[in-house]
């Protein structure tokens, strides 16, 4: 079996973030592997571990990825792919899904696992759109996967009643949730072989399409400026006296707050 | 003129807040409203379709939908789109809204957006705001195609008072069952608690808590304030609460008039779920916990010893 995972490159979302005249200011910004993707590609080697299967990661941006791919390489993925293009710069999901489809295709993957979403994006759209691209099937916000056999397996979702247990007909997208597992930290025998390995990194192009092929040029939606998110004010803080700060807080959420 | 399907968001045979809060938005942009409802045994909610404010009524009514499945629900809803032309397609903040707005998009061949906070028509330019980045930035995002399928967050719309429209139901075929992807098994959340995304009051346990008796304990001030009971990631990674509790970036998004942060320190994933709540109340022994930054009222205290002074004086003063 053949597993296909993504991993996009994405700004630290601990760190600082400003914004000057609609853009984010880039100057001393931090980029890591996005949250998700790492609970994809803990999912995946754990695949690897338990049912032998392949892995291969790829990544879509423009620039160096190297250090993210590495860290990916030494938790225990197999291969992975950079599709390095400028024109991905400002692309839109469907563009990314598009560029991913074309990766599939060239490729010969059971199963696609992608995170549930981009920490810089927040939008959760790419693996999902991906699936309908491909007319696969698609399970998302899974936490648990179990492979059955070469052509099945059994994931659970977070849905909005509970649990939800699915069995999936393969090729399939899963998309993950951060509760799927706790991604290891590589050990140092996984961080110096996978300093060996090589990554293959090719175009749009060299992918066979082109900008206009993955709707570069007709982008569906676009960040027209970004903003400052309003900062919520503290308010009020009380220490000393547990019994006496606490009726006084009550207090005022009877009669400032008002809620109750 | 705008159309706006809003999609119902319907939980246990009953219709949730958030279809009055869309179709209100969707209303006061003056557009014409359309609502589609998608289960099995639902042509009851027809009436309260045509209350919370929508014109017509697609109904998709079918045994086969009675649980959810991304792929069929998101064909009941490409379905009412086309027939209704609509070109603004809400779903209000859930997990299945997630799962099928994307899938909608692509069909639909329109954009999509999740998580947003507003929308503007000018002309025939759709616009609309989101935060991303966990919260840190807004996105005025602007969208190119004629339509726009859209995941509206939590709170973004308030529901109108006095909303009515009329009834015109429409029934949709239910379409074929998605056999590459089926249900099994729907273990369903512990029956009879309060939907998170609903309460009036939602009250969060954090690592602080402890353990079992830690979580008892605010559970006991969530159940006697019929509030709903969230937490943070750190009690559900620890097995203490579970995965549909949690309150945040990746867990649930929720706006209550009153949120409780109990021994929860408020790092920037949790923020980015509740800080568009209206009051916000911490409780935490760490004065400088980052928590404090955003709650309206801090007690800096701890919660073992605050949390049952907090029942006493809240139930004194509701009798
Ligand atoms: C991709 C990603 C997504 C995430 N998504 C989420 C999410 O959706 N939701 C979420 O919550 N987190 C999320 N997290 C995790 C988040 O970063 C924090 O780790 C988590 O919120 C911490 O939970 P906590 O506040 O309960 O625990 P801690 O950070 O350990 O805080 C415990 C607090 O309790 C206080 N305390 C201790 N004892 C007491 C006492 N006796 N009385 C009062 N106070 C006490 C301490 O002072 C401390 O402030 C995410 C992380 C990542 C990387
Ligand atoms: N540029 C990219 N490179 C690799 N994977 C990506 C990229 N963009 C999105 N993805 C994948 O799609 C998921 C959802 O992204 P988004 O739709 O932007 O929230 C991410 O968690 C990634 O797994």
């Amino acid at each position: 079996m053949k597993i296909l995972t993504t991993a996009k490159k994405v700004v630290d979302v601990e760190l600082t973030i400003h914004v000057e005249n609609g853009a984010i200011v880039k100057d001393g910004l931090q980029y890591v592997i996005n949250a998700w993707d790492e609970n994809a590609v803990e999912a995946c080697v754990q695949l690897k571990e338990k049912n032998g299967v392949d892995t291969t990661l790829v990544s879509l941006g423009s620039g160096d990825n190297t250090d993210m791919i590495r860290k990916c390489y030494a938790m225990g993925i197999d291969n992975a792919i950079h599709i390095d293009d400028p024109a991905l710069e400002n692309a839109d999901s469907f563009v990314f899904a598009k560029v991913l489809q074309k990766v599939y295709e060239a490729g010969d993957y059971d199963l696609i696992i992608t995170g549930k979403q981009a920490q810089d994006t927040d939008s959760g759209q790419t693996g999902i759109i991906l699936a309908e691209f491909l007319g696969l099937p698609c399970v998302s916000n899974v936490i648990a996967i179990e492979v059955i056999d070469d052509g099945k397996i059994k994931v659970s979702r977070l849905g909005d009643l509970g649990t939800e247990i699915l069995e999936v007909t393969l090729p399939a997208v899963i998309t993950v949730s951060d509760g799927i597992n706790e991604p290891r930290l590589p050990a140092m025998r996984g961080i110096m072989m996978a300093k060996k390995k090589k990554i293959q990194v090719m175009d749009l192009e060299a992918l066979g399409t082109s900008y206009d092929e993955v709707g570069g040029g007709a982008l569906k939606s676009e960040v027209a400026a970004f903003m400052e998110s309003e900062k919520r004010q503290g308010g009020q803080k009380f220490e000393g006296d547990a019994a006496e700060i606490t009726a006084n807080v009550v207090g005022l959420l009877v009669n400032e707050a008002k809620v109750f | 003129m705008a159309k706006v399907l809003v999609i119902a968001d319907i939980k246990q045979g009953e219709l949730k807040g958030s279809t009055a809060e869309l179709l209100s938005k969707a209303r006061a942009i003056g557009a014409e409203t359309a609502v589609v409802a998608i289960g099995s045994n639902i042509e009851s909610l027809a009436k309260d379709l045509a209350d919370a404010g929508s014109d017509t009524q697609y109904i998709a009514d079918d045994e086969s939908l009675a649980l959810f499945s991304a792929g069929p629900y998101a064909s009941c809803v490409v379905d009412a789109a086309r027939q209704s032309n609509a070109n603004l397609i809400w779903f209000g903040f859930s997990e299945g809204g997630k799962a099928m707005a994307p899938r909608v998009a692509a069909q639909l061949e329109a954009a999509c957006a999740t998580e947003i906070t507003d929308v503007v028509l000018e002309a025939d330019q759709i616009t609309v705001t989101r935060p991303a980045i966990a919260n840190k930035v807004i996105q005025k995002v602007k969208i190119n195609t004629e339509r726009l399928v859209a995941v509206v967050r939590a709170g973004a719309f308030e529901a109108a008072e006095g909303l009515s429209g009329t009834r015109n139901v429409v029934k949709l075929t239910a379409p074929e069952a998605d056999l590459k992807a089926v249900i099994k098994e729907l273990i369903s959340d512990a029956g009879g608690e309060i939907d998170l995304a609903d309460a009036d009051i939602v009250i969060s346990v954090g690592r602080g808590a402890r353990d079992q008796s830690g979580v008892d304990l605010v559970k006991d001030l969530a159940h006697d304030l019929s509030a709903g009971f969230g937490s943070s990631r750190a009690m559900v990674d620890s097995g203490l609460m579970a995965h549909n509790k949690q309150v945040g970036q990746t867990g649930k998004i929720v706006a209550p008039a009153l949120y409780m942060a109990i021994g929860i320190s408020g790092a920037i994933q949790h923020l980015a779920g509740m800080n568009g709540s209206k009051t916000i109340l911490a409780v935490n022994k760490d004065p400088e916990a980052p928590i404090f930054n955003v709650a309206d009222y801090g007690i800096v205290g701890d919660l073992f010893e605050v949390v049952p002074i907090l029942k006493e004086e809240i139930n004194k003063i509701r009798g």
